[in-house]
């Protein structure tokens, strides 16, 4: 254990200690068993690379995170506490579904939603439209189709912590993702029984959750009205076959499978027509890409041509290994991962053991759908122990494929080829 | 070794939650507003499902340092330290930009002595000589 006497001052020493309330004991027990977890992660981390060079950790040490418990969920990665965001621990992706209770979280605003009368909550759908709606859950049961559809809400940061230079917001690494069964009613059979007027030029959807300051603006996201009438956009009232926890938005969430999760309005209350282009924050200012086909720019460059972020780019990543995991020498191990992509589909994934000069096709699990993770497996025989680099890039159906580079100011649409460090012992 | 670390994090998490247990923090009122009509009286859902969390109070603490009192005062009302401490050291320059996005974008209530101390605050707590770099 490391000795306590070195570490008593510095301020990051303290921040790591938590809240001013637990008692001196509490502290040193944390402090010490902090500062030991941090120094094991940072041994793993640390091991000899096959060039000499020590594999330093990427995050400083005020990023040694915790795992934390929030109502209706599992152990989650703590990244903030209010509002909450809660990241998915990577073993998750061992499954074709993300159990609910383990399904990352995120919030905008610490105003969140954590009481719902189900009796009470109405969704309406109105503005320009010919009648507005103000429909009960039980309504949405009762008078419109039910559709499912198996997707993945993945955060426009997914994986920020990964971009060189760091950029500022949620350190997520791969876990700001989830893949699901949503179950609910077409967006566009809602605005049908609306009724849109002629003229109409886009949608937007409002939840629940509120900012703490008025001068904050409220969370609302859009669509183009032709977009939002496609018939894969959902609202959802079930999650894997359940309701949603209240974290990732019951009773409602819009759904709108290939696309970043920021548009996944959760707790959604209100839908309404609009007959202007919308204007709001959170479209027009915040999540934002560069208007190129990468959505890339560089530190010294930025781009002043944007548009508001849209769809996910083509994915590959490695849930195991994990990181600086031990891999027995000799042995038959199963590398796995998952790939995903916009909704074109994976057509291949490749694994390279050799810093990219050969690349194997890994095998892919069936299909679940275009929107799904597309599970995929990679038999290995490590035949020489030490530090070794794997690698993983997928190409889908339109023949789009994986950078070895990529950044943005935002830390937005990771789309590089990823890799994974680890140990043959 | 993964499971030794990940054991440690859950013996620690077992010692930080042991002082968490304040209760939880009331985010915003419980009634909330989502229709302005067609709303029944409570009598007519005397079985309303009502779903309902409390979030743990897991504050991070807002380490020591110069400037932390403007720091408390002006910007964890609206979200908890964590916000910098889950950040990476950024340099000065860094944190002035979020500092005044916070104050352009979103409003905050801060004055422009305070926005200095809180940018002086953020780069000791968090700024980038900390990993060797620039602190400006």
């Amino acid at each position: 254990m490391g000795s306590l006497r070195d570490d008593q001052s510095t301020p990051r020493d303290v921040q790591r200690t938590g809240g001013p309330s637990g008692s001196s004991n509490a502290k040193v027990t944390r402090r010490t068993i902090f500062r030991f977890a941090a120094q094991l992660a940072a041994g793993l981390l640390m091991a000899g690379r096959e060039d000499g060079s020590t594999l330093l950790p990427q995050s400083s040490s005020s990023e040694v995170r915790r795992m934390v418990r929030f109502p209706e969920k599992r152990e989650l990665i703590l990244l903030t506490d209010r509002p909450p965001q809660l990241e998915t621990p990577l073993h998750y992706f061992r499954q074709d579904f993300t159990p609910n209770e383990a399904f990352f979280v995120r919030w905008h605003v610490a105003g969140i939603p954590t009481h719902v009368d189900t009796g009470f909550f109405r969704l309406q759908v109105d503005g320009h439209v010919q009648r507005s709606l103000s429909l009960s859950l039980d309504d949405l049961r009762r008078h419109f189709e039910p559709v499912s559809v198996i997707a993945i809400a993945q955060c426009s940061g997914n994986s920020r912590s990964l971009f060189e230079p760091r950029v500022a917001g949620g350190q997520w690494r791969h876990g700001a993702m989830g893949n699901a069964l949503w179950t609910g009613v077409r967006l566009r059979d809602l605005l049908e029984a609306a009724g849109i007027r002629a003229g109409a030029i886009d949608v937007s959807f409002d939840g629940l959750d509120e900012p703490p300051l008025a001068s904050i603006p409220d969370v609302v996201k859009s669509l183009a009205v032709d977009r939002a009438r496609e018939p894969d956009v959902m609202v959802a009232y079930e999650m894997n076959g359940e309701p949603l926890p209240i974290l990732n938005g019951f009773p409602l969430r819009l759904v709108m499978p290939g696309w970043y999760a920021t548009y996944w309005v959760k707790a959604l209350s209100r839908i309404t027509v609009l007959d202007r282009p919308f204007d709001g924050f959170w479209v027009a200012k915040a999540y934002r890409i560069p208007n190129n086909p990468e959505g890339a720019e560089t530190p010294d460059h930025l781009a002043t041509d944007t548009v508001p972020i849209n769809r996910f780019t083509v994915r590959s990543i490695f849930v195991r290994p994990e990181p600086a995991e031990q891999v027995a020498m000799g042995r038959s191990y199963e590398v796995e991962g998952v790939a995903f992509d916009y909704g074109a589909g994976i057509r291949q994934v490749e694994v390279s053991l050799d810093n990219g000069v050969h690349w194997m096709d890994a095998r892919l699990d069936p299909e679940l759908g275009k929107y799904s993770f597309r599970r995929w497996r990679y038999p290995w025989s490590p035949r020489a122990r030490g530090p070794h680099r794997l690698m993983v890039r997928a190409t889908n159906n339109d023949g789009a494929g994986q950078p070895t580079h990529h950044w943005n100011r935002s830390g937005f649409m990771r789309r590089v080829i990823e890799d994974v460090q680890v140990n043959v012992v | 070794m993964r499971s030794i670390l990940t054991l440690f994090l859950i013996v620690a998490l077992g010692a930080a939650t042991g002082c968490n247990a304040r209760g939880s923090v009331a985010m915003r009122a419980p009634e909330m507003d989502m229709t302005l009509s067609h709303k029944p009286s409570p009598a007519a859902h005397p079985s309303s499902p009502v779903h309902s969390i409390s979030l743990p109070h897991d504050e991070a603490f807002a380490p020591p340092g110069p400037g932390r009192d403007a720091f408390v005062t002006a910007c964890v009302v609206c979200h908890s330290p964590r916000y910098i401490t889950s950040q990476p050291p950024f340099s000065r320059t860094v944190w002035k930009g979020i500092v005044q996005k916070m104050i352009d974008t979103y409003g905050a209530h801060i004055t422009t002595t305070q926005a200095a101390e809180i940018v002086g605050y953020l780069a000791y707590t968090n700024g980038a000589h900390l990993i060797g770099g620039e602190g400006e």
